[in-house]
């Protein structure tokens, strides 16, 4: 609730240099340009992993990410290969699409705690897969490919962006967009969590019942929270299926569900910027074990599981101790 | 009609037993068990390997995929969770483990059994017919007998025996049964243990129908989530009782709805969640919050 | 004394058993009423019905002469009829401080995107929040711990923090469970005290449920008390010192549960 500290300003700054100057250095330096879609993957993927943070912060165990990701993607998909709308504003619906449809499913499950609801988003990332078969507006399990590449956007007759195709580089271009998005979704989320939403949002968590004692509508806190929530992963979804060019039923399944909930986890549920740490550390992590071959997976789990057993409560725990504790001034 | 109902009871039985350890899992520990689908998975390919490669009697290899996932059962509760759950006052952290856990079974399974579909044998031979009212194969009927048997031995022993009690006094109120003297430590390991063995054992008496491959843990998991959804999580009569309403739905589902496509599952699903939001604690489960 | 809160004919039943039946009463402006009863007497099950936390089978609980029952706690809460919760139910890991701010919800004039953009009106409710936190905890007598994490608190002082934070919502009417339960006989005049200035300085009604005897007598205007879900007897406390059937009521249940 009180302002930003200089301390504060000078991470941000950093940190800020670090992904728009630094890695594009890094990469030129090193030559590795794959880097450049791991880490539009782990932009992409930390705006949803922020989205589960989010619900998280009421006390709900979020596993149902992917089902609002898959919905975001395939909304994006449709309205710019099949209607021909421009990608940036098919961004936003698809957002906002994702957000409605959470509405709808949260009015009844919302009501469910702990593994409860758990076990209900789950489930939920099943279903939206098998609609997506069903349904013949997203071509069942073949998918919508060949999406075409974002375009540019014009403000009265000025080109402030061109479109994607012109570009000598698109790799370089999505990386700069999915940080951009990725960097305004975290500072959207510090500020709600620190302003009188975020404080009341963790009363909940704390305790519903007391909540709702000093006048708190707990109903429609969550069921805003889960709409915001949602609405992350409609935006990263969406933006991995411009990047990838293609959308499947397959492209978000329950995998990926937990996934986004282990990044909350693995970064620390008490921080804002932890889900980001989570995603880029487990997703790179992933990446890296690779060339284990066969052993990825199992090198992978047990290192997770090491984490678990040693650190139960997140990555960040480790250097910021109590200062860095995101959700407290 | 006649055929729908035996398919629903032979899919029922093997469901509820899925169903029961999970349960079991959850109502001792409040953990929720991910990795269930994949020690049903490691069931089968114990069995396939003891009874498909081996060429031991069918009944040996049903006990090691009990014996196999019961130690398995035990090293995890008193190696993971327990510690885990000392150490942290989150539940969220056991469901993290959990997810660890899957994925590490995941990774062991195909480094040790490969990812291709195994099947085994047919254990008996020849079809049921009667009167083209019901077909079924001999083999499913007695997978189907033998999972019923499992089911009501299972009961019988959490009914009468000391272990079983115990462990009934477990999950109704831990701190309780503990002032009563119950060695907490022990008991949470074998819970685990016996939850993990009936996962192993579904998983030896249906590889011999469906046969086995690394795959069917997660969407295993899933289905054994919905079925302790609708019967109430943590309620034994409530996990029998999903597994057979799962089993009859699928089963009547494939039978009437097949002609639009592969739409029965969408159906269940949605009907879970319309169920869940009238009665969110399942059938017999406890009203809570 | 007109009526502030009227209790009228309110029954819950449980499956079969009825936990409270056809209870009425009445609680005046500005003044504390105590209901009392042995162990299983309905108490807590009335008390979650005034404050709409559970819904009645049959009768209605009227807030100047508006039904208030059965409506959402929250809703109940912003009409001025707040309860509070006995010491476990807090914010555990928030500061005293941040918990009376947070709890100043029903005071807030801007909306929640306002607190996210920082506007003129949410930036002025931000310092009044906290000029009245301040104020607040002084009057609790509790400054000295503002930035101690409620998990940290004593017993009795989180039983103040409770209070402190149902006083944070500017209630009229002030719903307290079992205020005095587990305390010593000092800590217990300490909170008769804070108590009777709550309705005192503060002009906040108080309806309370209780089980602590002596605490009662020295703090209650009024007095109802309740044995097996029913109505026994409402009076001062001198009346209800000397009712046949209290006594009756409180002697033939067990000695342990008189309250000490």
């Amino acid at each position: 609730m009180n302002g930003v500290t200089s301390k504060q300003l000078i991470g941000f700054g950093i940190f800020l240099l670090a992904i728009f100057v630094g890695v594009p250095i890094v990469i030129a330096a090193t030559g590795r340009w794959d880097f450049y879609f791991t880490l539009t993957s782990v932009a992409l993927l930390s705006i949803a992993s922020a989205g589960v943070w989010l619900t998280f912060y009421i006390g709900r165990i979020n596993i149902g990410q992917g089902a609002f990701a898959l919905i975001g993607a395939y909304v994006s998909a449709i309205l710019v290969a099949k209607a021909g709308v421009s990608f940036w504003i098919s961004l936003l619906v698809a957002g906002l699409f994702a957000a409605v449809v959470s509405v709808l499913i949260g009015l009844p499950i919302l009501r469910l705690r702990g593994v409860y609801f758990a076990m209900i988003t789950l489930v939920l990332t099943q279903v939206v897969t098998l609609v997506a078969l069903a349904l013949p507006i997203t071509n069942g399990a073949k998918g919508i490919t060949s999406i075409p590449l974002p375009g540019g956007i014009s403000l009265l007759g000025l080109q402030i962006l061109p479109p994607f195709d012109s570009m000598a580089d698109t790799k370089l271009a999505f990386y700069i967009m999915a940080s951009i998005l990725m960097v305004l979704t975290y500072l959207a989320l510090w500020r709600l969590v620190n302003s009188r939403l975020g404080h009341i949002c963790r009363s909940m968590q704390q305790n519903e019942e007391l909540a709702s004692s000093i006048g708190v509508n707990i109903a429609y806190i969550r069921i805003i929270i889960f709409a915001i929530s949602s609405f992350f992963g409609g935006i990263g979804g969406a933006l991995f299926g411009s990047i990838s060019q293609s959308v499947y039923p397959s492209s978000f399944q329950v995998t990926d569900s937990v996934n986004f909930m282990l990044n909350c986890f693995l970064g620390g549920l008490g921080y804002v910027f932890g889900p980001m740490l989570g995603t880029l550390t487990l997703y790179f992590g992933w990446d890296l074990l690779f060339t284990l071959g066969k052993y990825q997976l199992l090198v992978y789990s047990v290192l997770l599981i090491l984490v678990i057993r040693f650190l139960p409560n997140g990555l960040l725990s480790l250097r910021l101790g109590k200062l860095g504790k995101g959700g407290g001034k | 009609m006649e055929q729908v109902l035996a398919n629903g009871i032979y899919l029922g039985a093997q469901y509820a037993m899925i169903a029961l350890g999970l349960t079991l899992i959850f109502a001792l520990m409040n953990v929720l068990n991910f990795a269930h689908g994949q020690m049903y998975v490691i069931g089968g390919f114990v069995t396939y390997t003891i009874y498909g490669q081996l060429g031991l009697p069918y009944i040996v290899a049903l006990l090691a995929s009990c014996v196999t996932l019961a130690v398995l059962g035990a090293l995890i509760e008193r190696f993971l969770f327990a510690p885990v759950i000392k150490g942290s006052a989150r539940e969220e952290s056991t469901m993290l483990l959990a997810a660890g856990i899957a994925f590490l079974l995941d990774a062991l399974i195909l480094l040790i059994f490969g990812e291709k579909q195994r099947g085994v044998p047919k254990i008996v031979n020849g079809v049921l017919n009667w009167d083209f009212r019901i077909i079924m194969p001999y083999d499913r009927i007695l997978i189907c007998g033998l999972a019923i048997f499992s089911i009501v031995a299972f009961i019988a022993f959490m009914q009468f025996s000391r272990t079983g009690r115990a462990l009934r006094a477990l999950a109704q109120d831990r701190t309780a049964a503990q002032l009563m003297g119950v060695n907490v430590d022990r008991y949470s390991t074998i819970g685990f243990a016996l939850g993990a063995m009936l996962a192993g054992l579904v998983g030896g008496l249906l590889v011999t129908i469906t046969g086995i491959n690394l795959g069917m843990g997660g969407p295993t998991s899933i289905k054994a989530f919905m079925m302790v959804m609708i019967g109430g999580a943590g309620v034994i009569s409530g996990a029998i009782a999903g597994g057979f309403i799962l089993g009859f739905m699928e089963a009547i589902g494939l039978a009437v709805l097949s002609q639009y496509g592969d739409i029965t599952y969408l159906v269940i699903f949605i009907s879970l969640m319309i169920f869940l939001a009238i009665r969110p604690q399942g059938l017999m489960g406890k009203p809570w919050g | 004394m007109s009526a502030l809160l009227e209790v009228c004919g309110v029954t819950k039943k449980f499956g079969g058993l009825t936990a409270v039946n056809d209870v009425s009463f009445d609680v005046g402006q500005n003044e504390i009423l105590s209901v009392i009863g042995p162990n299983g007497a309905g108490k807590s099950t009335l008390f979650k019905l005034i404050s709409s936390f559970l819904r009645t089978t049959s009768g209605e609980v009227l807030y100047e002469g508006k039904r208030i029952s059965d409506l959402k706690p929250h809703v109940v809460a912003r009409l001025g009829v707040v309860r509070t919760f006995q010491e476990t139910t807090i914010f555990k890991s928030m500061t005293v401080r941040e918990s009376v701010i947070v709890a100043q919800h029903l005071r807030a004039k801007a909306s929640l995107a306002g607190y996210f953009w920082g506007t003129r009106t949410a930036r002025a409710d931000i310092a009044a929040f906290g000029r009245y936190a301040d104020e607040l905890l002084e009057f609790m007598g509790m400054s000295a711990m503002a930035e101690e994490l409620a998990s940290n608190l004593p017993q009795g002082h989180l039983r103040a923090l409770g209070i402190a934070i149902g006083l944070a919502t500017d209630p009229k009417v002030l719903l307290l469970d079992e205020p005095f339960a587990g305390m010593n006989p000092e800590e217990t005049m300490r909170t008769v005290n804070l108590v009777r200035s709550v309705c005192d300085a503060r002009g906040v009604t108080i309806l309370l449920v209780e089980h602590d005897m002596p605490a009662v007598m020295n703090i209650s205007d009024r007095i109802v008390v309740l044995n097996f879900g029913e109505k026994i007897a409402e009076g001062t406390p001198s009346e209800i010192q000397n009712n046949e059937k209290v006594i009756e009521a409180y002697l033939g249940s067990a000695d342990d549960e008189v309250g000490i």
